[in-house]
């Protein structure tokens, strides 16, 4: 592989930031249940928003500037949410910028808040994003009118996230995303499809396992109880039949790709030095985030960009990857969990495929990823997503997951972003001992 | 700037291909050839890039079997897709033309394996997909 990768080095911040709150609604259908139905964007960023705040000691007044992200406009029907946001969350007046990186966005979302602060112009800033990944809004109406967007209608307006010059036209770039990282962990690692298939069943059982521990995710019900309803005994006969779990791709199944669905999660930051003014809790530092994009018409473009992100991050940092206790991988293709994993060196390579097939990536294994869920069981909330993870990421950190909180108390935890064809980011955050 | 600097790539290599020609630009200091084309070298950075013909003549190093959603191409069935590489040097993803779900073993056993460039036709433009080498 000789793709060009232009590389970065990153400087370290001028000064310490740390995340002090963090914020998450539920990941739901809102139409599908009377009780949510005709919640709107600035509730659910509302929400959010306040129990970040609440969590981190801070009143509107504290915050200097906020940051809203959303992926995409069919779910307001807004290109600039970020000004009808400010009168959700007592900041009417307080500047602030919109942004959009499709399934990347809560993950830019931690890296924009840093900037600011790090950069000396803000001290106390917000980030938040919030989606409506399955009830959009109806143009002209009030907000809480909505309507359910079918799959096809939602699969139709990924075209926003592919090159118009060549890629879309050229065809494959908008499908191979569905395989690519799978053929190539079993290409590089001798598997075979057959083989390839089992684990990416497994990922898909570790995900639900973890989401049906944790109460925002979407799902309630595990696979194995599912599988038992529909008739099988063997689970596994049910995640691989091609009735219960089509496949989407020659690897990829249904079962492995996103539940789409509404939903909002936020995070305040500030300079690590001032934390304590406002909150008794532990800051958790962001050490780095390192940042790298690929379009699809490039190889193995998760793979590369991954490998870039990870590379900047470990750089700058200093970490090692043994000393990570947790990662969080945007999983919307489900094989993300894998690849990622291992070019992070969270698991070892081309042994991490046993790891999953044992389930020590569940939450309560010894080498946990994704402990919400992920996206095809916590559900995705595609710009909320990012932020989600962070929000569960704090949490564990913080120790205070109850029945699903991890053996080992992290101390220092990666998350991998990925989204919008593809925007791909490695954050390293550590728990600042006092 | 001047607008007759701004030259058109894109609509430039759409048009080509009406020709039958598949276009690329390669760098004037590096001889990087990018394809798709584009005018700023990745590799070495020049911003000095010209146009070159490309020969068809390429390679897929991976595989994978049209299925499912990656179907979406009907009417171009059957086909694979792979990262394939041109006999200049560019790398591209792409339809590969040709491969079935019964004969991709033998292909995936012979990796990095031949292919060769194909002009087709889209709705009001033609494109690039490829063929295997038989
Ligand atoms: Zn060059």
């Amino acid at each position: 592989m000789n793709t060009v990768v232009n590389q970065t080095k990153l400087h370290p911040y001028s000064r310490s930031v740390s995340i002090i709150g963090v914020g998450c609604t539920p990941f739901m259908n809102t139409v599908d249940d009377p009780e949510t139905e005709g919640l709107t964007e600035g509730e659910l960023f509302g929400y959010a928003t306040m129990e970040a705040m609440q969590d981190a000691g801070v009143s509107p007044k504290d915050v200097d500037f906020y940051f809203h992200g959303q992926a995409a406009p069919m779910g307001s029907d807004y290109i600039t949410p970020n000004i009808m946001a400010a009168n959700w969350v007592g900041m009417k007046g307080k500047g602030s910028i919109h942004h959009s990186e499709a399934c990347c966005t809560g993950y830019l979302a931690l890296e924009q808040a840093v900037n600011a602060v790090a950069s000396g112009k803000y001290n106390v800033v917000l980030s938040g994003c919030v989606e409506f990944g399955d009830a959009i809004a109806i143009p002209y109406k009030p907000a809480c009118f909505r309507r359910k967007m079918p799959m096809n209608e939602f699969l139709e307006t990924t075209r926003w996230i592919y090159d118009k010059a060549y890629t879309l036209g050229m065809m494959a770039g908008p499908v191979i995303n569905f395989d690519d990282s799978a053929e190539y962990y079993a290409r590089t690692y001798g598997l075979s499809v057959d083989e390839m298939d089992t684990v990416i069943c497994h990922m898909a059982l570790n995900n639900r396992y973890n989401a049906v521990h944790h109460s925002l995710a979407i799902v309630k019900e595990d696979f194995p109880e599912i599988a038992k309803k529909a008739g099988y005994e063997n689970i596994m006969d049910y995640m691989k039949s091609d009735r219960e779990n089509p496949k989407m791709g020659e690897y990829l199944r249904l079962l492995g790709t996103e539940i789409k669905c509404d939903g909002a999660a936020a995070v305040i930051v500030c300079p690590t030095e001032m934390a304590s003014q406002f909150t008794d809790q532990k800051p958790i530092e962001v050490l780095g985030i390192g940042s790298a994009c690929l379009e699809s018409s490039n190889h193995n473009l998760e793979i590369h960009a991954t490998r870039e992100a990870v590379r900047q991050v470990y750089e700058l940092t200093g970490v090692t990857p043994e000393e990570i206790d947790l990662m969080y991988i945007n999983d919307f293709m489900i094989p993300s969990q894998l690849v990622a994993a291992e070019i992070a060196g969270y698991l070892p390579e081309g042994e991490g495929w046993k790891y999953i097939s044992e389930g020590r990536t569940r939450f309560d294994g010894d080498r946990p990823i994704n402990t919400n869920g992920g996206r095809t069981s916590f559900g995705h909330a595609h710009a909320a997503s990012g932020l989600a993870d962070l929000y569960e990421a704090v949490h564990q950190m913080r120790g205070d997951c109850g029945e699903r909180q991890v053996k080992k108390l992290p101390k220092t935890v990666m998350l991998r972003g990925f989204g919008g064809s593809q925007n791909v980011t490695a954050a390293i955050i550590r728990t600042k001992e006092a | 700037m001047k607008a007759a600097k701004m030259e058109k790539i894109v609509k430039t290599f759409y048009d080509q291909l009406e020709k039958g020609k598949i276009m690329g630009r390669r760098c004037t200091a590096c001889g990087n050839v990018e394809f798709p084309p584009v005018f700023i070298c990745n590799k070495c950075g020049c911003f000095e890039t010209e146009w070159i013909e490309l020969s068809g003549k390429a390679t897929f190093q991976s595989l994978m079997v049209a299925n499912g959603q990656t179907q979406k191409y009907q009417d171009l069935m059957p086909y694979g897709l792979g990262a394939v590489t041109l006999e200049e040097g560019s790398e591209v993803n792409a339809l590969i033309g040709g491969i079935t779900p019964e004969n991709a073993e033998e292909y995936r056993n012979k990796l990095p394996a031949g292919c060769h460039a194909k002009i087709v036709q889209r709705d009001g433009y033609k494109t690039v997909m490829f063929e295997v080498d038989k």
